[in-house]
C-alpha cells in the first residue's frame, strides 16, 4: 500500500472508532484539501446531527452562549465550530471563541474546534459543510456552527444550518432595524442576550413589532449566557423542534438546500483552481473562449478523477 | 498555513506577554488560537489536540513553569501528539537549559523582540517533521 493509501486507512478506522486525534486530522483535511476530505467522508457512515447556527454580531455573547448551551447538554455529543475571521491582510487570524468555552475542553462528549474564515464574506469557513460532515460520521448528535460577529448580510449559515438561532443584545436599534431583511430573515429562533440590561424589555417590544407585520412568528427566548438563565428553555426548544423538523419535511428541506450548496462550494472551489492554472498566454482569447476552456478543463478533470 | 495556539497555565492572571505575542503570530499570517488565562496542563492539552495545531506556546510568569511545562510535555506524550512547544515568560537563566534538555524548544524573556519570535515560530514549524 503506498503512504497516503495507509494514511487513508488508518483516518478511516480512526473516524470508526472515534478516536478524537483522528477526528481532528479529518478536519485539518477538511481546511487544507476540502476535494480529498469529501472523498474520504464519502466513504464513511452518516449519522444526521441537528446542526444548529448561533449567528449575530460581534460581542453579543455567542460564544458564551454557546458555551451555556453545552453546559445543559451533559449526555449529548456535541460538537462546537467556532468561527472567527481571517485577516485580509496576511490571512492571519485571532481565534478567541474558544476561550469562552474552555471549561468543556476536556469533556468526553464534547468537540471544540476554531475555524478561520479565510476569505469567505458569509460569516462561516470554505470548508464548514466539509467540517460538518465530518462531525456527522463521527456520529455527534449536535453540531452548533458559530459565525464570526455578523452584520446584516452575511447569512451563508442558513444554508448550512438545519436551525438558525440569532443572538440579539440589548442594543441592537430600533424598530426599522428590526424591520430589515438579511439576518433578521433567517431566524428560526431569536435570542435576547444579556436580558439583564433592563432595555432589553424595549428590544423585545420592537421585535415583537416587527414580527406583527409579517406572517411568520419566531419564538423568542431571553437569555442570559454568563449565569446560564434562560438557557435550558432554549435547549429545551432546540430538542423539540429537531423532533418536528424531522417529521413535517422542514429538515430534508433544509438538507437538500445544503447538498446544493455544498456542492457549488466544491465546484467553486475547482473552478478557482483551475482559473490559477490556466494558461493565458494564447492570443486573442475573449470571454466566450475562455469560458470554454474552464468548462472543458472541468469535465476533463472529473473524467480523469472516474478512471 | 500554520495553525498556533498560545496557552496560558496556572493560576497568574498576567495575559499581557500571551495577547502581545498572539497578535505578533496573527499579524505575520498564522493563525492563533488564545485559550484565556487559569488553563490546566489537561485543558491545554486536549485543546492543542482537537485543534490540531502546529505549534504550542506557553505563557507562565508565575514561577511555576517547572511544574506546569514538564506536566504538558507529559501529557502530550502520553497521548502522542507530536507538538512542538515554546515557553515564554519570566523563566530564571538556570530554569532554561533545563526546560530546553526536558524537550522545549525555545524560551523567550522579557525583552525579545516580536518579529524574533514570528520568525522563529515560522522555522520552527517548517522544519518540525510532523
Amino acid at each position: 500500500m503506498s503512504n497516503i493509501q495507509t494514511h487513508e486507512y488508518e483516518l478511516l478506522k480512526g473516524m470508526e472508532k472515534r478516536e478524537r486525534r483522528i477526528l481532528a486530522k479529518v478536519l485539518s483535511l477538511c481546511e487544507s484539501d476540502p476535494g480529498k476530505a469529501n472523498i474520504l467522508l464519502g466513504k464513511l457512515p452518516k449519522s444526521t446531527a441537528h446542526i444548529v447556527g448561533m449567528t449575530g454580531s460581534p460581542g453579543i455573547g455567542k460564544s458564551t452562549l454557546v458555551n451555556a448551551i453545552l453546559n445543559e447538554m451533559p449526555e449529548r455529543r456535541v460538537a462546537a465550530i467556532a468561527v472567527d475571521p481571517s485577516s485580509p491582510f496576511t490571512g492571519g487570524a485571532l481565534l478567541g471563541d474558544r476561550v469562552r468555552m474552555q471549561s468543556h475542553a476536556t469533556s468526553e462528549n464534547i468537540f471544540i474546534r476554531s475555524f478561520a474564515s479565510r476569505g469567505s464574506l458569509g460569516g462561516l469557513s470554505p470548508s464548514i459543510y466539509e467540517a460538518c460532515n465530518a462531525f456527522e460520521s463521527f456520529g455527534m448528535n449536535y453540531v452548533i456552527v458559530e459565525t464570526v460577529g455578523v452584520g446584516q448580510s452575511e447569512v451563508d449559515i442558513v444554508n448550512v444550518a438545519d436551525t438558525v438561532v440569532v443572538a440579539l443584545s440589548p442594543d441592537n436599534g430600533d424598530e426599522i432595524q428590526m424591520m430589515k431583511a438579511g439576518l433578521m430573515e433567517i431566524a428560526d429562533m431569536f435570542v435576547i442576550n444579556k436580558f439583564d440590561n433592563p432595555k432589553s424589555q424595549i428590544l423585545l417590544s420592537r421585535l415583537r413589532a416587527a414580527m406583527a407585520m409579517g406572517r411568520k412568528e419566531i419564538p423568542i427566548y431571553l437569555t442570559n449566557a454568563l449565569t446560564g438563565e434562560g438557557v435550558s428553555d432554549l435547549v429545551k426548544a432546540l430538542n423539540e423542534r429537531f423532533l418536528t423538523i424531522s417529521s413535517n419535511g422542514v429538515l430534508k428541506k433544509r438538507r437538500k438546500n445544503r447538498l446544493i450548496h455544498h456542492a457549488q462550494s466544491t465546484l467553486k472551489r475547482e473552478l478557482d483552481f483551475l482559473i490559477e492554472k490556466i494558461d493565458l498566454e494564447e492570443e486573442g482569447i475573449d470571454l466566450d473562449g475562455l469560458r470554454r476552456k474552464l468548462i472543458h478543463a472541468l469535465c476533463w478533470n472529473h473524467s480523469e478523477s472516474r478512471k | 498555513m500554520i495553525k498556533v495556539m498560545i496557552a496560558k497555565p496556572g493560576l497568574d492572571g498576567h495575559d499581557r506577554g500571551a495577547k502581545v505575542v498572539a497578535r505578533t503570530l496573527r499579524d505575520a499570517g498564522m493563525e492563533v488560537i488564545y485559550t484565556g488565562i487559569r488553563q490546566t496542563p489537561e485543558q491545554i492539552v486536549q485543546s492543542a489536540i482537537d485543534e490540531d495545531v502546529d505549534i504550542l506556546g506557553i505563557s507562565i510568569l508565575s514561577g511555576a513553569h517547572m511544574k506546569l511545562v514538564p506536566k504538558i510535555l507529559e501529557l502530550l506524550r502520553e497521548k502522542k501528539a507530536s507538538v512542538p512547544v515554546f515557553v515564554g515568560g519570566i523563566i530564571p537563566d538556570e530554569d532554561v537549559d533545563k526546560l530546553k534538555e526536558m524537550g522545549v524548544i525555545e524560551v523567550y524573556g522579557p525583552g525579545t523582540s516580536t518579529s524574533e519570535i514570528s520568525e522563529q515560530v515560522k522555522s520552527f514549524v517548517e522544519h518540525s517533521d510532523t
